[in-house]
């Protein structure tokens, strides 16, 4: 079964377009209002019955909420970890990632439910303060107008942070919190050890959820190990993108039916720190189903590289990207992101490079900037390159014979400015 | 005893390669490729981590 949630009208931006396969629980009420609004919020959901730290542990201990925005650490764990003496929640909603929309759609559209989640956890760890950090000033003024209806949240503050894809790095946004640049530490000390509970939107909604339902019905969807439901973010060449709700381990095939995909040449998941993927359609989508098929879930990316595109040509167009994005703080991220790029170039226009296959030189390159960079950004982008190779063989093998013929249509989508 | 880059610091210098070749290759850009980091010794980390203009090399000792 799957349900529209968003009044079909022409104003509503694309990236704000919502459904679901099976039952809404993040999203319920979502058909009844563009943003959600704190009475209609208390009527769909009810109020949250108690928020003390054994309980909030308790319940994560029999249902597990793996962190969302991309890294899937469990939250349980992460308040655990708590060191230091003023403790801060933040709520990641930088949202860096092009192709993902879920968070934005969340904060835009049922805000309260999110910030439900974020208070929860401060009352429970006891943190004076709650940051909500977006990249942009839109989804600002939504979070704004959401705390102005509450009365327990003095203590939120939205916080508009600015930048690339690096940026969202969850100690980048901690860093430019506390008043410095938006770009990663050379040292990899988590935020926990400073006081800070740091995640992703999604998390502090379904825990807003886990606390009213109670781990039992939480574990009623999803499969063993990963209950719930979660949110993907579906595009590329589908009839119907954007956001869907659907419960953990949904076959990959129930997904695209459902988006109306095109029959895919390949399929992206997990999003541009991701992999490339061989439309299998039984693939489960959750953090284990997708890890078994060799990619990563990442924060829920599901991209459809049509029949009708060069496939090629998009992953060169990507990988171009993701070389644009390095903070240039690194060496091997700096100088390696844009050979690698101009090694998929090179491939993708069927010449040699340097006197050897141009996919060879691709490879080493991939490997040159792996684990040597101050975050993930170079491994992610590597991951990515060489699961797009590892799919898209036979069409270098086109390409070497004088090119697929097909235009790049950008079914993989870069960021807009933002 | 582990050696790390910081490579937020990093730029490059090659005075770690210069220092102990067998140890520290480079890569094509000049910086750093530490082959084995837990192969090196206390003596020879300190020494290389004290000779790097640029502060990017920690010394740490192994998670317990």
């Amino acid at each position: 079964m799957t349900a529209l949630l968003n009044r079909p009208t022409a104003q509503a931006p694309i990236d704000l377009a919502a459904w679901t396969i099976g039952a809404p629980r993040l999203l319920a009420g979502l058909d009844q209002a563009m943003t959600i609004g704190l009475d209609l919020h208390l009527a769909t959901h009810g109020p949250v019955p108690g928020t003390d730290l054994e309980r909030i542990l308790g319940f994560l201990d029999h249902a597990v909420i793996a962190g969302r925005g991309g890294a899937g650490f469990p939250l349980a764990a992460k308040i655990r970890a708590l060191r230091g003496g003023r403790r801060r929640v933040v709520v990641n909603g930088t949202e860096s990632e092009p192709a993902s929309h879920k968070d934005r759609l969340l904060l835009h559209r049922t805000p309260h439910l999110v910030l439900d989640g974020a208070l929860a956890v401060a009352n429970a760890v006891g943190a004076r303060t709650v940051a909500v950090a977006v990249h942009d000033l839109a989804t600002a003024v939504v979070v704004s107008t959401a705390l102005a209806q509450r009365a327990d949240a003095g203590r939120v503050t939205v916080r508009v942070v600015r930048g690339g894809f690096v940026a969202g790095e969850a100690r980048a946004v901690v860093r430019a919190l506390d008043g410095g640049p938006a770009l990663p530490t050379g040292h990899r000390t988590p935020p926990t050890a400073n006081g800070v509970l740091l995640a992703n939107p999604e998390t502090f909604a379904q825990l807003a959820v886990l606390l009213r339902v109670g781990p039992q019905r939480f574990a009623s969807t999803g499969v063993p190990g990963e209950p719930g439901t979660t949110l993907l973010t579906v595009g590329g060449a589908v009839g119907r993108p954007g956001v869907v709700e659907a419960p953990l381990g949904t076959p990959l095939r129930i997904v695209l039916t459902a988006a109306r995909a095109e029959a895919p040449q390949a399929v992206v998941l997990g999003g541009y720190h991701g992999s490339w993927v061989q439309p299998m359609p039984q693939i489960p989508l959750s953090r284990s189903g997708v890890a078994v098929a060799g990619a990563s879930f990442g924060a829920g990316v599901v991209l459809v590289v049509g029949q009708q595109t060069c496939a090629l040509g998009e992953l060169a167009r990507v990988a171009g990207w993701l070389a644009d994005q390095s903070a240039r703080q690194c060496g091997p991220c700096r100088f390696g992101l844009p050979a690698l790029a101009a090694d998929v170039v090179t491939l993708a226009a069927g010449r040699p490079a340097a006197g050897r296959p141009a996919a060879d030189a691709a490879f080493d390159h991939a490997r040159a900037v792996t684990g040597r960079g101050a975050c993930a950004h170079p491994d992610g982008a590597a991951r990515f390159v060489t699961s797009g190779l590892h799919v898209l063989l036979a069409e270098a093998e086109a390409h070497r014979r004088g090119g697929c013929g097909r235009p790049v249509l950008g079914h993989l989508p870069l960021g807009a400015a933002r | 005893m582990t050696l790390t880059v910081d490579w937020t610091r990093c730029a490059g210098h090659g005075l770690c390669h210069a220092l102990a070749p067998d140890l520290v290759d480079r890569d094509e850009w000049g910086f750093p490729v530490l082959h084995d980091a837990a192969r090196v010794d206390t003596a020879t980390a300190r020494r290389l981590a004290g000779a790097c203009p640029a502060l990017a090399l920690r010394v740490a000792l192994p998670a317990r």
